[in-house]
């Protein structure tokens, strides 16, 4: 069960923070976010290729001066890594990732599995400080904080949402 | 033709635009030819060049932004040029340096070598301004085309194989500083 109003709180926390450009590729999880975001005209909303292509896209905004947010399952963090690595934090550019976490409990699908396990080791070994709020209670406690942090620190940051605050995917 | 030529024809035609350039050689050769504080230099993240300025190209729409790529890098993130024509930012333009091989690394051959053109794919993509100069003087009327008219544009160039020359300054986060300022500081018409 989803905690309610989780997808709002979340577009809610982004906004307030000063974030108006988005990039994704979407899943059934963070498009609930996305909807928000869509049906806002001051927030530019763009759907990449591939996960990294987002960074990059994000990272020239920051350049320019906008705060941005990469929205994405957590199979696009493994395509993130090196961009990851060699643009964002060798070049010290801040950017909100927001991680739908496929691939733990209740998973119903194999393929999703060892990325879902390698997740959090990923964004450990990257230096990504991460929060993962399994209720909406915790996710506003940490939201702030965690965003703030990102443009102090000049490095990314990632929500990896759990099942238990999204919903999850299950098989049908 | 030659890649630093082609560089410098561009560089004089230069004012108040933003420059992105690509890992490797690109960027070499404009730290050689016309370092300037609107440059942003890329030293990692292949495939990523393009993206980034078009994302400064769509949170400055005040401001023209030239990416300069190269065929080897392009070929890594072709799916940027699907965005880059949905999202049509006028104030963009792509150029590729086609050397056909993969210079930093040895000078490897890449698809572009055989069958593959960067300019079909950009047409593909369903960008509608292509652009193939074929000599000196066309590159440079392809260069007053992107530094004019509304894009976005993407440019192929057919370069000769061959390292740029000197060596790479590596400050990459003076630079990055030197680059917010300069842009944040370029007066915006909006």
């Amino acid at each position: 069960m989803a905690q309610e109003g989780w997808s709002r709180t979340v577009a809610d926390a982004l906004r307030r923070n000063g974030i108006r450009t988005f990039a994704t590729v979407p899943d059934f999880i963070v498009s609930q976010v996305l909807e928000h975001l869509w049906a806002d005209p001051e927030c530019k909303v763009i759907t990449v290729t591939r996960e990294e292509e987002g960074l990059g896209l994000l990272s020239g905004a920051y350049l320019a001066g906008q705060r941005g947010c990469l929205l994405m399952q957590n199979s696009g963090l493994g395509n993130c890594v090196n961009t990851l690595a060699s643009l964002n934090n060798a070049n010290q550019i801040p950017v909100v990732m927001v991680i739908s976490h496929r691939g733990d409990l209740g998973e119903y699908n194999p393929a999703q599995v060892p990325m879902g396990q390698a997740a959090e080791r990923v964004l450990e070994a990257l230096d990504v400080r991460v929060s993962q709020p399994h209720t909406v209670e915790a996710f506003e406690s940490e939201a702030d904080g965690l965003i703030k942090l990102a443009y102090t620190r000049s490095m990314p940051v990632a929500f990896l949402l759990p099942n238990d605050l999204t919903g999850g995917r299950y098989s049908s | 033709m030659k890649r630093d030529a082609c560089t410098r024809l561009l560089a004089e035609k230069l004012s108040d635009e933003v420059v992105v350039t690509n890992l490797g050689q690109a960027t070499l050769d404009m730290q050689q030819i016309a370092d300037r504080p609107l440059n942003f230099y890329t030293f990692g993240s292949m495939g990523q060049c393009s993206a980034i300025a078009m994302g400064i190209a769509i949170s400055r729409p005040d401001a023209r932004v030239i990416s300069l790529d190269g065929d080897g890098s392009m070929l890594m993130n072709l799916g940027q040029l699907c965005t880059v024509a949905n999202t049509a930012p006028a104030n963009l333009a792509i150029v590729v340096w086609d050397n056909e091989v993969h210079q930093t690394t040895g000078g490897q051959p890449t698809a572009t070598s055989m069958r593959t053109s960067l300019a079909g794919v950009a047409r593909g993509a369903g960008i509608e301004k292509v652009l193939e100069p074929q000599n000196e003087e066309e590159a440079a009327a392809a260069f007053d085309r992107i530094l004019s008219e509304e894009g976005p544009f993407f440019v192929l160039v057919k370069v000769d194989a061959g390292p740029a020359g000197g060596f790479m300054q590596r400050d990459q986060l003076g630079y990055k500083l030197r680059f917010m300022q300069a842009l944040a500081a370029l007066p915006s018409d909006q």
